[in-house]
């Protein structure tokens, strides 16, 4: 049933989750228009993991929904898995294949032909400049070609919307700025991405749309220029959720310019 | 400097046993069992002490031996276990080395297996207290020879951490030593039975009491046999070892800590440029499952352990007719051999860990994850079962049984891929992780492992057992009885494992997300 969120590439509605006595997603709804290059942030600890999680069918929540492009993710699983790419933060890989072997793995566990399969893992590999270590083995691969393999996993059934929890966390500002590229290529082809970040800047400079969260509640969300109002995403971020203004003043120890 | 890490080492020890209240009753428990172990041991020492002195040097010289091998070679078998004082997490402190080794050393005395070995080591001189200068004499080997333990344990934990950087390395030397020591003591047991003639032990202990491993502890019995100088000597020469182990470990030492992380990037790992399995098996999300089973068997450690273990025990039935008793249980190599292999997979998605994240993600049908998962096992058993079966034959001459013997091998292997696949999917239980040592059992997960083990040996057995039945109707010489077991297997097999994977696949579909739940829980 097409329901208001099929025009949203991601519709949530009254998400939560408690673990144990931990409330960590809150009744949390969120729109993520199609085509949109949506960054999702928030303090360490706010529910962005599980949120996302939830969102993409690998963790079931306690209430609420999850729509895809319009197809329920609790109900309509095998669809809405065909039509999202995901990158999660804090789970291994399948380290013991080559880079080559866990693409095609990705690409044929969906049901995909050999050939279309081996084809599209090259021309990944070679875009991500892992040509060279096609052939190693993940377990061997340092952080940032770790990511890059699994954004490589997450393409390479070619989704109509990517969701890429932190997928810049220790990476090099080269494997940092490829990973830019082949993302803002694939928004402006009218892919829909997510992602969730640390760094407002970065945040900043790549998405359309923002959302705020903290404590597993949407604190601020819209365009980019809606939520920041006028100032910087980071003035923004920490005037929300808070931060701590008199930093350092007790460490008087610490300062060298009496010595 | 030595007061502080061995306080540390102290409060580590102590903060270990504060975890949780299973773990402290299992440790009771285990340190009730040991206690009772090394009492047998003490008094055993003590009773020597009115044995002849020919007989006791036997004794105290072998088993001392094979105590400080143990401990030379206990850190490669346990790494990760221990590595609470790990020497290069000392390098970003600015310890000088000359206070960190005699700080370490001291600190290693802190632990349950130093104690029980000073423990032994102090009954041996009760053993030696036959002429006031054995009296004397004995204490200070048994001293040396403490020592020596530790320090050559150190050494060797030193040298594996420096190796370690590199992943192949580590985990090449921690399976060949496992397998080494398989196979010693499939050899050297039924050597021993064979050749249990006491001339042949006072030889193994005179060559034992000369190597670096047994002069400590053959000093005091030289002495106490009236051979005073070459008591001397050997004691002499056992603290050479101890001086030459402490500078080899202080040689070691430097290099871990000038160079703490080691160098990286040195070994290329596997070079291939191929899709290796996943071009061979058919392009389907089944045939993806059972090349990406395939290449982690061949490649992962806890697996190759675990081939191997399953490569062995069924060799150690040979045992009973190597040492001359019955050639019956060689018949029991293919049914323990198909047990094994099949009932082995009841906890295969565990291994995954959360890496089980692209099954999820990707949504593979519950068809497909159980029935790829079974490939690696099956490829094996098409090889082991008619190879056991044939061995077992050949070794009786009794050729008639064949068909019997494969058939219940059969019968056990596919109904253990039936139960396996239900129970993978019902309650994975912790493994070591990727990387980790494939023998180290994750702390706090006994009872359930053991429950789970017990729940799947038992489901399979009760499966099998009319063919067991009909199987031992051959065995008493009704050969037609035997093909009567095949065909069984065969139908009872097929209907398991059809039965098997298509409930499992129907749990594991109405469970995948709280599989992937569970294995981060477990990880």
């Amino acid at each position: 049933m097409p329901s208001a969120g099929s025009s949203a590439a991601l519709s949530l509605r009254g998400l939560s989750k408690t673990f144990g006595s931990t409330l960590a997603v809150d009744r949390l709804d969120l729109e993520v228009p199609r085509g949109s290059f949506f960054g999702f942030v928030g303090p360490n600890g706010a529910g962005k993991t599980t949120t996302l999680s939830m969102a993409t069918g690998l963790l079931r929540p306690d209430t609420g929904t999850a729509h895809i492009m319009g197809h329920d993710v609790w109900s309509d699983t095998v669809r809405a898995k065909q039509l999202v790419g995901i990158l999660p933060d804090g789970l291994r890989l399948f380290d013991r294949l080559t880079g080559l072997q866990l693409i095609c793995y990705s690409g044929l566990l969906r049901g995909m032909d050999r050939d279309t399969v081996a084809e599209r893992a090259h021309e990944l590999l070679g875009a991500l400049g892992l040509d060279q270590e096609a052939g190693t083995l993940v377990v061997d691969y340092s952080a940032g070609m770790t990511k890059k393999i699994s954004l490589a996993c997450a393409l390479i059934h070619a989704p109509r919307l990517l969701v890429l929890d932190e997928p810049f966390e220790s990476v090099d500002p080269i494997s940092t700025s490829t990973i830019r590229q082949i993302l803002e290529g694939y928004a402006a082809s009218g892919g829909t991405v997510i992602l969730s970040s640390h760094v407002m800047d970065l945040v900043q400079r790549l998405c359309d749309r923002v959302a705020i969260v903290a404590q597993g509640r949407i604190r601020a969300a819209g365009t980019l220029e809606e939520v920041r109002s006028g100032m910087t995403l980071e003035e923004r971020f920490v005037q929300l959720i808070g931060g701590q203004t008199n930093v350092g003043e007790g460490l008087a120890w610490l300062r060298s310019s009496s010595g | 400097m030595v007061a502080l890490i061995v306080g540390l080492k102290w409060q580590l020890l102590k903060n270990g046993l504060r975890r949780s209240t299973p773990a402290l009753v299992g440790l009771i428990l285990g340190g009730l069992y040991g206690l009772g172990v090394l009492a047998v041991a003490v008094s055993g020492l003590i009773a020597l002490r009115l044995a002849a002195p020919g007989e006791a040097r036997n004794v105290v010289v072998i088993g001392g031996s094979l105590l400080m091998l143990g401990w030379a070679i206990f850190p490669v078998v346990a790494y990760g276990i221990d590595e609470t004082l790990d020497p290069s997490r000392f390098a970003t402190f600015a310890v000088p080395r000359r206070q960190l080794v005699p700080g370490l050393l001291v600190s290693s005395l802190v632990s349950i297996p130093a104690a029980v070995t000073v423990i032994l080591g102090l009954a041996t001189v009760i053993t030696w207290s036959r002429s006031v200068l054995a009296i004397l004499v004995a204490p200070v080997a048994a001293a040396v020879a403490v020592l020596t333990c530790v320090a050559l344990s150190r050494v060797t934990s030193t040298a594996f951490s420096a190796m370690s950087r590199h992943r192949r390395g580590r985990e090449a030397v921690s399976v060949l030593v496992l397998l080494l020591a398989a196979g010693f003591g499939v050899v050297g047991s039924s050597v021993m039975k064979r050749l249990s003639a006491p001339d042949l032990v006072s030889q193994v202990a005179a060559v034992l009491g000369w190597t670096p491993f047994g002069l400590a502890w053959s000093a005091p019995a030289e002495i106490a046999q009236g051979a005073i100088w070459s008591g001397l000597l050997r004691l002499a020469l056992a603290v050479i070892v101890l001086l030459a182990a402490l500078l080899a470990w202080d040689f070691l030492l430097r290099g871990a800590l000038e160079n703490p992380l080691g160098a990286s990037g040195g070994g290329r790992s596997t070079r291939d440029t191929g899709l290796g399995w996943f071009g061979r098996m058919p392009a389907t999300p089944a045939g993806a499952v059972a090349a990406r089973s395939i290449t982690s068997w061949l490649r992962d450690p806890r697996y190759i352990s675990s081939v191997a273990l399953m490569l062995l025990l069924p060799l150690g039935l040979l045992l009973p007719q190597l040492s001359g008793g019955s050639d019956l249980w060689s018949l029991a190599m293919a049914p323990t051999a198909g047990f094994l292999l099949g009932w082995s997979m009841h906890n295969d998605i565990a291994y995954d860990g959360t890496a089980f994240w692209a099954h999820v993600a990707t949504g593979v049908s519950g068809r497909a994850d159980r029935l790829g998962r079974l490939a690696p096992t099956a490829m094996a058993a098409s090889v082991l079962l008619p190879g056991y079966a044939s061995l077992g034959c050949a070794l009786t001459g009794r050729w008639s049984l064949w068909p019997a013997l494969f058939g219940v091998g059969l019968g056990f292997l596919l109904t253990g891929f039936g139960v396996a696949s239900v129970m993978s999917a019902l309650k994975p239980y912790p493994v070591p992780g990727p990387g980790e040592n494939p023998f180290a059992a994750p702390p706090g997960s006994s009872a359930l492992t053991v429950v789970v083990q017990a729940i799947a040996g038992t489901a399979v057995f009760l499966l099998n057992l009319p063919l067991l039945v009909i199987a031992s109707g051959a065995l008493m010489g009704h050969t037609w009885m035997g093909w009567l077991g095949l065909g069984l297997a065969l139908c009872l097999g097929s209907a398991a494992l059809v039965l098997g994977t298509w409930w499992g696949a129907r749990i594991y579909e109405r469970r995948t997300p709280e599989l992937l739940a569970d294995l981060t829980r477990i990880r």
